[in-house]
């Protein structure tokens, strides 16, 4: 019996390794490999079971407590002060200090990002075309990055257009823990989080309404150049993305 | 006749027969509680063999990353399969340590001596969800990379180190051009070569200070030998779990990066929820406050307390748990192999089911948006239930499991641990019933 489970096996595997070198369908190499592991896993099961061997063996155990009395050294080697004095626990501590020597070479400050938005940077799709006022039909949206920065991290801001007059655009970053606001719900004009469900009234400076974000997305001030397309008319009014313990304002 | 020859070339050389001979006539007790453990051990031996494969073929260029796991992907069937059971075990190898620890802690076999195994076993759950979330980042797919953009966020919310730690790790501000590699490297090197040494460091304590047991010989190991016997059981144990993986990576797909896209800071799948080991963190920051403190002018995100402040304070208590127990049953014995039963510590039984339940709170509140859509519910409305579910109804589940526990304890008292009392009913003259004891055959 348990032979011809192993045959089975056998069988599968070889079933397996044909059906690689075919490129047979992931279903069927899965299912040669599980029954040759689950044929395995039966043999040596009923192998044991077959085996009737007893489950009160025994062997002693051995406490495994203390088993050396530390019996104190002859005097010429430890002095009654001892070798290893204070002294040597603060050149060990001095020499455990020297590892944050490293770690400080570690840093990298002065990292920060150039100012992507400006007076007068245009706005433009995903694929780079600039925007007028009027592209979007009202009650529509559109993800926009600064002319020229597509895709540059945490510039994507959200570009709605409210009404027949007002586009507004905030931040697309979300200043709870910085996941993409990605989705807009027309009727209550509100953005929404799919990380923590963070919701935001675009009508009212992108305010949380409801969830963990702790304050508005940052909003973009908006207006048209001389050839009638949309503007940035400085930067985002607020820091972008979450806060830090750094992030003093 | 070859492995004769070769046992005779170690043992002339080295003396290994004696090694050998101890480990083939060692005895293990057994109890199918004790496989648990060892379903963890086999998925991350599955983990190691399929994870080698899958270096050959990733890139950790950010830009390249997700196209390289996309083609090997789409590219060969066997290339497929490899990433689905490499990613089921890791649910697997996860989901085993939870309930194998869910074990140890409910018969505690965590006392003494085997605190430190306990504390060993522990670092290796940490390591292995870490190992999990560093993996799963890896393709840089809208999902995953929206994942690493939290965990920045949860890194830079920590007070004073924070910020530099994820300066460091990416390289400058996220995403930074250091952060693919770094990943990489402690996913495929630094966390699984320290889990092997930890494991390696668990189960040789395990040899060496013996398995506990539920008989009631503190003076014996009772058991099984290792050869044939064990042996046998060990690989069918080995082979089921292979088994079992492999049939939900053939049945299951798994991280469907594909239909997620490459990631953009702008872009994310909705709805959005991390592996299954990871949701608690992601449901404590969907529960979290949206208030953010300051102090002197340092704000301190609200990401902070859930994300950090909670799993910390988790598993801090967690660590110290052999050394709590120890104070609250007056339990100084340094020796203990004969474990208890659930039933006799309804203590230890409340203690662990409310925070198993608080975990599963927080688990299940990272898909309070899907809930609260299949329901036609507001997501707010969900959120304060689990809000409120979360301390009360944990608690009352471990109240509730610990008067179960003492329910059962009192029964066993009473009627003795055999079985039900077997009566048989007989009609009598005046029409009523009278107990007989059964006959026995």
């Amino acid at each position: 019996m348990t032979r011809a489970t192993l045959i089975l096996a056998v069988l599968a595997v070889v079933g397996c390794i044909v059906a690689a070198a075919l490129h047979a369908s992931p279903a069927l190499l899965g299912a040669a490999t599980v029954i040759a592991c689950a044929a395995v896993a039966v043999a040596a099961g009923a192998a044991a079971v077959a085996l009737h061997a007893p489950n009160d063996l025994t062997e002693p155990r051995h406490a495994r407590g203390p088993t050396l009395d530390l019996a104190p050294l002859p005097e010429d080697v430890v002095s009654r002060r001892g070798v290893f004095n204070r002294m040597w626990g603060v050149t060990l501590g001095a020499f455990a200090l020297l590892g944050v020597v490293p770690l400080l070479a570690l840093q990298r400050w002065n990292d920060q990002r150039p100012q992507a938005w400006a007076r007068g940077t245009r706005l433009v799709s995903p694929a780079g075309t600039p925007l007028r006022p009027t592209d979007l039909a009202v009650g529509g949206i559109e993800t926009v990055f600064p002319e020229g920065k597509v895709d540059a991290p945490e510039t994507a801001a959200v570009l709605i257009r409210l009404d027949e007059q007002h586009n507004v655009a905030y931040s697309k970053i979300c200043t709870h823990a910085g996941c993409p606001v990605a989705i807009y719900r027309r009727v209550s004009q509100q953005l929404y989080c799919p990380c923590h469900q963070s919701v935001f009234d675009v009508t009212d400076g992108a305010r949380p309404v409801s969830g963990p974000a702790p304050r508005p997305l940052p909003q973009l001030p908006l207006g048209t150049d001389a050839a009638g397309y949309l503007v940035a008319e400085g930067d985002f009014d607020a820091p972008v993305g979450p806060d830090t313990w750094w992030r003093t304002l | 006749m070859i492995v004769r020859r070769t046992a005779r070339f170690f043992d002339d050389r080295f003396g290994t027969n004696a090694a050998v001979r101890f480990v083939l006539a060692k005895i293990y007790p057994d109890h199918w509680s004790f496989y648990l453990g060892e379903f963890a051990l086999y998925a991350f031996i599955l983990l190691v063999a399929t994870g080698i494969w899958l270096t050959f073929v990733y890139q950790d260029a950010p830009d390249r990353a997700f196209d390289s796991v996309a083609a090997l992907t789409r590219a060969t069937p066997v290339g497929y399969l490899i990433r689905q059971v490499h990613h089921w075990s890791a649910d697997v190898f996860v989901a085993a340590i939870v309930v194998h620890m869910g074990r140890i802690f409910f018969t505690a076999a965590y006392r003494a001596p085997r605190e430190v195994n306990w504390v060993i076993g522990l670092t290796m759950l940490v390591l292995a969800s870490l190992t999990g979330f560093t993996g799963y980042s890896l393709p840089n797919d809208a999902l995953s990379g929206t994942g690493l953009r939290i965990a920045d966020s949860v890194t830079e919310s920590v007070p004073f180190v924070g910020g530099w730690v994820a300066e460091v790790f990416n390289g400058g501000a996220y995403p930074g051009p250091l952060l693919f590699p770094h990943l990489y490297t402690i996913h495929v090197y630094f966390l699984p070569v320290t889990i092997a040494a930890l494991l390696s460091l668990h189960l040789g304590l395990l040899v060496y200070q013996k398995h506990t047991q539920f008989v009631r010989d503190p003076a014996h190991v009772v058991g099984r030998r290792f050869w044939p016997d064990y042996a046998l059981r060990t690989l069918a144990a080995f082979a089921a779990t292979v088994a079992v993986i492999v049939l939900l990576a053939t049945l299951v797909e798994i991280n469907p990066i594909a239909q997620y896209g490459p990631y953009h800071d702008w872009t994310v799948p909705n709805p959005a929820t991390p592996d299954w080991y990871a949701a608690f963190l992601d449901g404590g920051l969907r529960l979290g406050p949206s208030t953010e403190l300051r102090i002197f002018g340092h704000p301190i995100p609200p990401v902070f307390w859930p994300g950090v402040l909670l799993p910390t304070l988790a598993f801090a208590f967690l660590y110290t748990w052999p050394w709590i127990d120890r104070r609250w049953t007056h339990d100084e014995a340094t020796q203990h192999d004969v474990l208890v039963p659930p039933s006799l510590a309804p203590r230890r039984v409340g203690v662990g089911v409310t925070l198993l339940a608080a975990a599963v709170v927080l688990t299940l509140a990272a898909s309070d948006d899907q809930f609260a859509q299949a329901l036609h519910m507001p997501v707010v409305a969900v959120v304060w239930f689990y809000r409120i579910l979360f301390p009360f109804g944990s608690l009352l589940a471990g109240v509730a499991a610990a008067t179960f526990a003492r329910e059962l304890a009192a029964r066993r008292a009473r009627y003795g641990r055999e079985r039900e009392r077997v009566v048989a009913l007989v009609r009598n003259a005046q029409g009523g019933f009278d107990e007989r004891e059964p006959e026995t055959t």
